[in-house]
Protein backbone atom coordinates (compact mmCIF):
# COMPACT_ATOMS: atom_id res chain seq x y z
CA UNK A 1 0.00 0.00 0.00
CA UNK A 2 1.93 3.24 -1.44
CA UNK A 3 0.05 4.87 1.80
CA UNK A 4 2.55 2.94 4.66
CA UNK A 5 5.55 3.66 2.48
CA UNK A 6 7.60 6.45 4.35
CA UNK A 7 10.06 7.26 1.73
CA UNK A 8 7.37 10.26 0.80
CA UNK A 9 5.74 11.38 4.35
CA UNK A 10 8.20 14.44 4.87
CA UNK A 11 7.29 15.71 1.82
CA UNK A 12 4.31 15.52 2.16
CA UNK A 13 4.03 16.57 5.33
CA UNK A 14 6.67 19.39 4.28
CA UNK A 15 4.18 20.70 1.20
CA UNK A 16 1.26 20.11 3.10
CA UNK A 17 2.08 22.77 6.13
CA UNK A 18 3.39 24.86 3.39
CA UNK A 19 0.20 25.02 1.45
CA UNK A 20 -1.90 24.80 4.48
CA UNK A 21 -0.41 27.87 6.20
CA UNK A 22 -0.80 29.33 2.96
CA UNK A 23 -4.52 28.73 2.91
CA UNK A 24 -4.99 29.36 6.01
CA UNK A 25 -3.71 32.78 6.65
CA UNK A 26 -5.07 33.77 2.87
CA UNK A 27 -8.33 32.78 4.39
CA UNK A 28 -7.90 34.35 7.41
CA UNK A 29 -6.43 37.49 6.34
CA UNK A 30 -8.06 38.34 2.91
CA UNK A 31 -11.34 36.03 2.07
CA UNK A 32 -13.10 35.51 5.22
CA UNK A 33 -13.14 39.38 6.09
CA UNK A 34 -13.98 40.49 2.63
CA UNK A 35 -17.51 37.65 2.58
CA UNK A 36 -17.71 38.84 6.38
CA UNK A 37 -18.08 42.90 5.16
CA UNK A 38 -20.42 41.66 2.50
CA UNK A 39 -22.43 40.02 4.74
CA UNK A 40 -22.38 42.98 7.48
CA UNK A 41 -23.58 45.56 5.04
CA UNK A 42 -26.40 42.90 3.40
CA UNK A 43 -27.50 43.22 7.56
CA UNK A 44 -26.79 46.98 8.09
CA UNK A 45 -28.30 47.46 4.61
CA UNK A 46 -31.27 45.34 5.97
CA UNK A 47 -31.46 46.52 9.30
CA UNK A 48 -31.42 50.31 8.10
CA UNK A 49 -34.67 49.70 5.63
CA UNK A 50 -36.32 48.38 9.02
CA UNK A 51 -35.68 51.06 11.26
CA UNK A 52 -36.44 53.77 9.04
CA UNK A 53 -39.55 52.24 7.48
CA UNK A 54 -40.52 51.55 11.57
CA UNK A 55 -39.91 55.34 11.98
CA UNK A 56 -42.60 56.31 9.07
CA UNK A 57 -45.19 53.90 10.23
CA UNK A 58 -44.58 55.63 13.72
CA UNK A 59 -44.25 59.29 12.07
CA UNK A 60 -47.89 58.14 10.20
CA UNK A 61 -49.40 56.96 13.09
CA UNK A 62 -48.71 60.59 15.06
CA UNK A 63 -50.24 62.16 11.59
CA UNK A 64 -52.94 59.98 12.18
CA UNK A 65 -53.50 60.66 15.49
CA UNK A 66 -53.32 64.06 14.99
CA UNK A 67 -56.02 64.46 12.11
CA UNK A 68 -58.28 62.59 14.46
CA UNK A 69 -57.86 64.85 17.28
CA UNK A 70 -58.67 67.98 14.72
CA UNK A 71 -61.58 65.89 13.09
CA UNK A 72 -62.50 65.53 16.71
CA UNK A 73 -62.39 69.17 17.65
CA UNK A 74 -63.91 70.16 14.85
CA UNK A 75 -67.11 67.82 15.49
CA UNK A 76 -67.27 69.86 18.99
CA UNK A 77 -67.00 73.36 17.77
CA UNK A 78 -69.68 72.34 14.69
CA UNK A 79 -71.50 70.59 17.77
CA UNK A 80 -71.53 73.83 19.83
CA UNK A 81 -72.30 76.13 16.69
CA UNK A 82 -75.45 73.98 15.83
CA UNK A 83 -76.75 73.99 19.72
CA UNK A 84 -76.42 77.87 19.68
CA UNK A 85 -78.07 78.22 16.08
CA UNK A 86 -80.51 76.27 17.56
CA UNK A 87 -80.91 78.24 20.80
CA UNK A 88 -80.72 81.62 18.56
CA UNK A 89 -83.25 80.64 16.42
CA UNK A 90 -85.44 79.00 18.98
CA UNK A 91 -85.25 82.43 21.11
CA UNK A 92 -86.30 84.79 17.66
CA UNK A 93 -89.20 82.49 16.95
CA UNK A 94 -90.42 82.91 20.60
CA UNK A 95 -90.03 86.75 20.49
CA UNK A 96 -91.66 86.69 17.02
CA UNK A 97 -94.28 84.06 18.00
CA UNK A 98 -95.38 86.62 21.29
CA UNK A 99 -94.92 89.90 18.89
CA UNK A 100 -97.72 87.90 16.43
CA UNK A 101 -99.48 86.98 19.77
CA UNK A 102 -99.81 90.47 21.17
CA UNK A 103 -100.54 92.17 18.01
CA UNK A 104 -103.09 89.42 16.77
CA UNK A 105 -104.54 90.21 20.87
CA UNK A 106 -104.84 93.99 20.01
CA UNK A 107 -106.19 93.42 16.68
CA UNK A 108 -108.89 90.95 18.21
CA UNK A 109 -109.43 93.39 21.05
CA UNK A 110 -110.26 96.12 18.47
CA UNK A 111 -112.15 94.47 16.18
CA UNK A 112 -114.71 93.25 19.23
CA UNK A 113 -114.51 96.50 20.17
CA UNK A 114 -115.61 97.79 16.68
CA UNK A 115 -118.07 95.36 16.07
CA UNK A 116 -119.71 96.04 19.33
CA UNK A 117 -119.77 99.72 18.67
CA UNK A 118 -121.10 98.69 15.08
CA UNK A 119 -123.84 96.35 16.60
CA UNK A 120 -124.95 99.07 19.16
CA UNK A 121 -125.41 101.54 16.45
CA UNK A 122 -127.50 98.89 14.57
CA UNK A 123 -129.79 98.32 17.94
CA UNK A 124 -130.25 102.02 17.39
CA UNK A 125 -131.05 102.16 14.09
CA UNK A 126 -133.39 99.02 14.61
CA UNK A 127 -135.60 100.46 16.71
CA UNK A 128 -136.13 103.52 14.53
CA UNK A 129 -136.15 101.93 11.61
CA UNK A 130 -138.86 99.65 13.21
CA UNK A 131 -140.76 103.29 14.44
CA UNK A 132 -140.55 104.65 11.07
CA UNK A 133 -141.81 101.12 9.30
CA UNK A 134 -144.58 100.85 12.24
CA UNK A 135 -146.01 104.32 11.09
CA UNK A 136 -145.80 103.93 7.70
CA UNK A 137 -147.59 100.61 8.06
CA UNK A 138 -150.00 101.76 10.49
CA UNK A 139 -150.93 105.10 8.47
CA UNK A 140 -150.96 102.91 4.81
CA UNK A 141 -153.24 100.16 6.27
CA UNK A 142 -155.89 102.27 8.91
CA UNK A 143 -155.12 105.89 7.37
CA UNK A 144 -154.49 106.74 11.27
CA UNK A 145 -151.73 109.26 12.29
CA UNK A 146 -149.70 107.71 15.29
CA UNK A 147 -147.26 110.06 17.37
CA UNK A 148 -143.93 108.95 17.88
CA UNK A 149 -144.62 108.38 21.59
CA UNK A 150 -147.60 105.90 20.99
CA UNK A 151 -145.45 103.67 18.69
CA UNK A 152 -142.68 104.21 20.95
CA UNK A 153 -144.83 102.74 23.82
CA UNK A 154 -145.97 99.63 20.98
CA UNK A 155 -142.58 98.86 20.57
CA UNK A 156 -141.90 99.08 24.16
CA UNK A 157 -144.18 96.52 25.58
CA UNK A 158 -144.14 94.29 22.15
CA UNK A 159 -140.13 93.98 23.01
CA UNK A 160 -140.98 93.23 26.97
CA UNK A 161 -143.51 90.48 25.68
CA UNK A 162 -141.02 89.00 23.27
CA UNK A 163 -137.98 88.59 25.70
CA UNK B 1 -2.00 -9.11 -9.87
CA UNK B 2 0.26 -6.93 -11.71
CA UNK B 3 1.52 -3.49 -10.37
CA UNK B 4 0.25 -1.59 -13.04
CA UNK B 5 -3.00 -3.15 -12.40
CA UNK B 6 -3.63 -2.68 -8.88
CA UNK B 7 -6.85 -0.65 -8.23
CA UNK B 8 -3.84 0.78 -5.27
CA UNK B 9 -2.16 1.93 -7.86
CA UNK B 10 -3.86 5.34 -8.31
CA UNK B 11 -2.46 6.65 -4.48
CA UNK B 12 1.17 5.89 -5.17
CA UNK B 13 2.85 9.14 -4.90
CA UNK B 14 5.22 10.39 -8.69
CA UNK B 15 7.62 12.80 -7.93
CA UNK B 16 7.35 15.64 -10.10
CA UNK B 17 10.37 17.58 -9.27
CA UNK B 18 13.06 16.31 -6.91
CA UNK B 19 14.03 18.34 -3.94
CA UNK B 20 16.68 17.15 -1.02
CA UNK B 21 17.20 19.65 1.52
CA UNK B 22 20.02 18.23 4.02
CA UNK B 23 19.17 14.70 3.63
CA UNK B 24 15.69 14.93 3.86
CA UNK B 25 13.54 14.18 0.84
CA UNK B 26 11.16 17.09 -0.13
CA UNK B 27 10.36 16.29 -3.62
CA UNK B 28 7.38 18.18 -5.01
CA UNK B 29 4.91 15.55 -6.10
CA UNK B 30 1.77 14.98 -7.70
CA UNK B 31 0.41 14.78 -4.41
CA UNK B 32 1.94 18.35 -3.61
CA UNK B 33 0.78 19.32 -6.63
CA UNK B 34 -2.75 18.27 -5.27
CA UNK B 35 -2.25 20.19 -2.58
CA UNK B 36 -1.64 22.97 -4.73
CA UNK B 37 -4.86 22.92 -7.07
CA UNK B 38 -6.61 22.48 -4.13
CA UNK B 39 -5.36 25.70 -2.56
CA UNK B 40 -5.14 27.29 -5.75
CA UNK B 41 -9.26 26.40 -6.52
CA UNK B 42 -10.31 27.98 -2.85
CA UNK B 43 -8.55 30.78 -2.67
CA UNK B 44 -9.55 31.99 -6.33
CA UNK B 45 -12.97 31.05 -5.75
CA UNK B 46 -13.11 32.72 -2.67
CA UNK B 47 -11.69 35.98 -4.06
CA UNK B 48 -13.15 36.48 -6.88
CA UNK B 49 -16.72 35.21 -6.26
CA UNK B 50 -17.03 38.27 -3.84
CA UNK B 51 -15.34 40.40 -5.85
CA UNK B 52 -18.12 42.51 -6.95
CA UNK B 53 -19.20 42.65 -2.83
CA UNK B 54 -23.06 43.41 -4.01
CA UNK B 55 -25.51 43.58 -1.44
CA UNK B 56 -27.62 41.26 -3.92
CA UNK B 57 -25.11 37.98 -4.10
CA UNK B 58 -24.19 36.92 -7.86
CA UNK B 59 -24.70 33.07 -7.98
CA UNK B 60 -20.82 32.43 -7.19
CA UNK B 61 -21.21 34.77 -4.01
CA UNK B 62 -24.18 33.40 -3.19
CA UNK B 63 -22.34 29.53 -3.06
CA UNK B 64 -19.19 31.59 -0.89
CA UNK B 65 -21.87 33.18 1.63
CA UNK B 66 -23.34 29.52 2.28
CA UNK B 67 -20.30 28.22 2.56
CA UNK B 68 -19.19 30.78 4.99
CA UNK B 69 -22.32 30.59 7.17
CA UNK B 70 -22.67 27.14 7.07
CA UNK B 71 -19.50 27.02 9.59
CA UNK B 72 -20.20 30.03 10.85
CA UNK B 73 -23.30 28.44 11.69
CA UNK B 74 -22.16 24.71 12.58
CA UNK B 75 -19.17 26.51 15.03
CA UNK B 76 -22.34 28.74 16.65
CA UNK B 77 -24.02 25.49 17.46
CA UNK B 78 -21.65 23.33 18.97
CA UNK B 79 -19.31 25.70 20.68
CA UNK B 80 -20.80 29.21 20.89
CA UNK B 81 -19.60 32.51 21.46
CA UNK B 82 -16.25 31.43 21.79
CA UNK B 83 -16.00 29.74 18.70
CA UNK B 84 -15.78 32.97 16.71
CA UNK B 85 -12.10 32.99 17.34
CA UNK B 86 -11.76 29.11 15.91
CA UNK B 87 -14.00 29.98 12.50
CA UNK B 88 -10.70 30.78 10.08
CA UNK B 89 -9.20 27.68 11.15
CA UNK B 90 -12.22 25.36 11.12
CA UNK B 91 -13.77 27.15 7.72
CA UNK B 92 -9.95 26.47 6.31
CA UNK B 93 -9.75 22.68 7.33
CA UNK B 94 -13.20 22.25 6.06
CA UNK B 95 -12.38 23.79 2.45
CA UNK B 96 -9.08 22.30 2.27
CA UNK B 97 -10.64 18.63 2.88
CA UNK B 98 -13.84 19.43 0.79
CA UNK B 99 -12.19 20.54 -1.88
CA UNK B 100 -8.95 17.90 -1.86
CA UNK B 101 -11.85 15.38 -1.85
CA UNK B 102 -13.91 16.45 -4.50
CA UNK B 103 -10.73 17.33 -6.86
CA UNK B 104 -9.82 13.68 -5.83
CA UNK B 105 -12.88 12.76 -7.41
CA UNK B 106 -12.13 13.63 -11.01
CA UNK B 107 -10.46 11.36 -12.68
CA UNK B 108 -6.64 10.60 -13.20
CA UNK B 109 -6.35 13.00 -10.41
CA UNK B 110 -4.72 12.94 -6.91
CA UNK B 111 -6.46 12.52 -3.38
CA UNK B 112 -3.94 13.81 -1.20
CA UNK B 113 -6.87 13.22 1.88
CA UNK B 114 -6.05 9.10 0.89
CA UNK B 115 -3.09 8.93 2.28
CA UNK B 116 -2.92 8.65 6.45
CA UNK B 117 0.18 10.59 6.82
CA UNK B 118 -1.91 14.06 5.73
CA UNK B 119 -4.93 13.09 7.58
CA UNK B 120 -3.18 12.38 10.78
CA UNK B 121 -1.33 15.43 10.31
CA UNK B 122 -4.19 17.79 9.93
CA UNK B 123 -5.88 15.41 12.95
CA UNK B 124 -3.12 16.26 14.99
CA UNK B 125 -2.77 19.77 14.36
CA UNK B 126 -6.09 19.57 15.92
CA UNK B 127 -5.63 17.75 18.64
CA UNK B 128 -2.71 19.26 20.14
CA UNK B 129 -4.30 22.73 19.59
CA UNK B 130 -7.16 22.02 21.28
CA UNK B 131 -5.30 20.27 24.06
CA UNK B 132 -3.01 23.38 24.57
CA UNK B 133 -6.32 25.16 24.69
CA UNK B 134 -7.75 22.56 27.27
CA UNK B 135 -4.60 23.46 29.37
CA UNK B 136 -4.68 27.59 28.75
CA UNK B 137 -8.22 27.81 29.70
CA UNK B 138 -8.76 25.06 32.45
CA UNK B 139 -5.31 25.03 33.67
CA UNK B 140 -4.81 21.44 35.78
CA UNK B 141 -8.28 21.55 36.25
CA UNK B 142 -8.53 20.07 32.59
CA UNK B 143 -7.31 16.65 33.68
CA UNK B 144 -10.99 16.56 35.36
CA UNK B 145 -12.08 16.12 32.01
CA UNK B 146 -11.10 12.23 32.23
CA UNK B 147 -13.01 11.98 35.35
CA UNK B 148 -16.83 11.56 35.09
CA UNK B 149 -19.13 13.27 37.32
CA UNK B 150 -22.02 11.45 39.08
CA UNK B 151 -20.26 8.06 39.05
CA UNK B 152 -19.19 5.82 42.04
CA UNK B 153 -15.50 6.69 43.40
CA UNK B 154 -14.90 2.65 43.03
CA UNK B 155 -15.18 3.14 39.22
CA UNK B 156 -12.87 5.83 38.88
CA UNK B 157 -9.83 3.40 38.33
CA UNK B 158 -12.11 2.02 35.29
CA UNK B 159 -13.30 4.58 33.47
CA UNK B 160 -10.11 7.54 33.99
CA UNK B 161 -8.27 4.85 31.65
CA UNK B 162 -11.01 4.29 29.42
CA UNK B 163 -11.31 7.99 29.16
CA UNK B 164 -7.90 8.95 28.36
CA UNK B 165 -7.04 6.06 26.02
CA UNK B 166 -10.37 7.47 24.14
CA UNK B 167 -9.12 11.15 24.25
CA UNK B 168 -5.81 10.18 23.18
CA UNK B 169 -7.21 8.16 20.20
CA UNK B 170 -9.21 11.22 18.86
CA UNK B 171 -6.39 12.35 16.62
CA UNK B 172 -6.53 8.64 15.34
CA UNK B 173 -9.96 7.98 14.64
CA UNK B 174 -10.02 11.49 12.99
CA UNK B 175 -7.39 11.20 10.95
CA UNK B 176 -8.16 6.80 9.86
CA UNK B 177 -12.01 7.80 9.12
CA UNK B 178 -11.36 9.86 6.46
CA UNK B 179 -8.49 8.64 5.27
CA UNK B 180 -10.34 5.19 4.77
CA UNK B 181 -13.26 6.67 3.38
CA UNK B 182 -11.78 8.02 0.57
CA UNK B 183 -9.09 4.72 -0.01
CA UNK B 184 -12.07 2.46 0.11
CA UNK B 185 -13.98 4.47 -2.08
CA UNK B 186 -11.34 5.29 -4.74
CA UNK B 187 -10.22 1.09 -4.81
CA UNK B 188 -14.37 0.57 -5.32
CA UNK B 189 -14.63 2.54 -7.93
CA UNK B 190 -11.15 1.25 -9.38
CA UNK B 191 -12.14 -2.42 -9.02
CA UNK B 192 -15.39 -1.99 -10.77
CA UNK B 193 -13.92 0.24 -13.61
CA UNK B 194 -11.61 -3.15 -14.01
CA UNK B 195 -14.95 -5.29 -14.30
CA UNK B 196 -15.79 -2.98 -17.29
CA UNK B 197 -12.80 -4.32 -18.74
CA UNK B 198 -12.55 -7.25 -18.44
CA UNK B 199 -15.66 -8.63 -18.85
CA UNK B 200 -17.02 -10.22 -21.81
CA UNK B 201 -19.21 -8.35 -24.43
CA UNK B 202 -21.87 -5.98 -23.28
CA UNK B 203 -21.87 -7.21 -19.17
CA UNK B 204 -19.39 -4.85 -18.98
CA UNK B 205 -22.06 -1.97 -18.92
CA UNK B 206 -23.60 -3.30 -15.67
CA UNK B 207 -20.21 -2.46 -13.78
CA UNK B 208 -20.07 0.39 -15.29
CA UNK B 209 -23.85 1.10 -14.08
CA UNK B 210 -22.27 0.88 -11.10
CA UNK B 211 -19.44 3.25 -10.89
CA UNK B 212 -21.85 6.08 -12.37
CA UNK B 213 -24.09 5.31 -8.94
CA UNK B 214 -20.92 4.84 -6.84
CA UNK B 215 -19.71 8.37 -8.19
CA UNK B 216 -22.62 9.84 -7.21
CA UNK B 217 -22.29 8.14 -3.35
CA UNK B 218 -18.59 9.32 -3.16
CA UNK B 219 -19.63 12.39 -4.08
CA UNK B 220 -21.73 12.59 -1.15
CA UNK B 221 -18.88 11.13 0.95
CA UNK B 222 -16.69 13.46 0.05
CA UNK B 223 -18.90 16.05 1.51
CA UNK B 224 -19.84 14.47 4.04
CA UNK B 225 -15.97 13.32 5.33
CA UNK B 226 -15.03 17.11 5.13
CA UNK B 227 -18.51 18.27 7.15
CA UNK B 228 -17.68 15.37 9.54
CA UNK B 229 -13.81 16.70 10.17
CA UNK B 230 -15.05 20.15 10.53
CA UNK B 231 -17.91 19.31 13.28
CA UNK B 232 -15.62 16.83 14.93
CA UNK B 233 -12.85 19.90 15.32
CA UNK B 234 -15.68 22.41 16.28
CA UNK B 235 -16.85 19.20 19.43
CA UNK B 236 -13.35 19.16 20.17
CA UNK B 237 -13.06 22.53 20.52
CA UNK B 238 -16.69 23.01 22.75
CA UNK B 239 -14.68 20.06 25.16
CA UNK B 240 -11.65 22.53 25.43
CA UNK B 241 -13.99 25.52 26.97
CA UNK B 242 -16.45 23.36 28.68
CA UNK B 243 -15.03 20.24 30.22
CA UNK B 244 -18.41 18.03 30.45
Amino acid sequence: MPQLNPEFFVSQLFWLAIFFTFLFIFLWRISLPRISTVLENRQNKINKNLSSAKELQEKALEIEKKINLQIFKAKEEADILIKETINSLQDEVASQLSELDQDLEKKISNSEKEILKSRDNQMKNIDYEIANLTKLTVSKITNLDLTNSDIDKAIKSSKESLN
Amino acid sequence: MAAKDSPLKQFEIDTISEIEISGYNLSFTNSSFAMFITVLVITLFLTLSVNTKSIIPSRWQLISELMYNFIAQLLSDTVGENGKKYFPFVFSLFMFVLVGNMIGMIPYQFTFTSHIIVTFALAAVVFIGVTILGFFNHGLKFFSFFVIPGVPFYMHPLLIPIEVISYLSRPISLSVRLFANMLAGHTLLKVFAGFVVTMPFFTGAFPLAFIVALTGLEVLIAFLQAYVFAILTCLYINDAYHLH
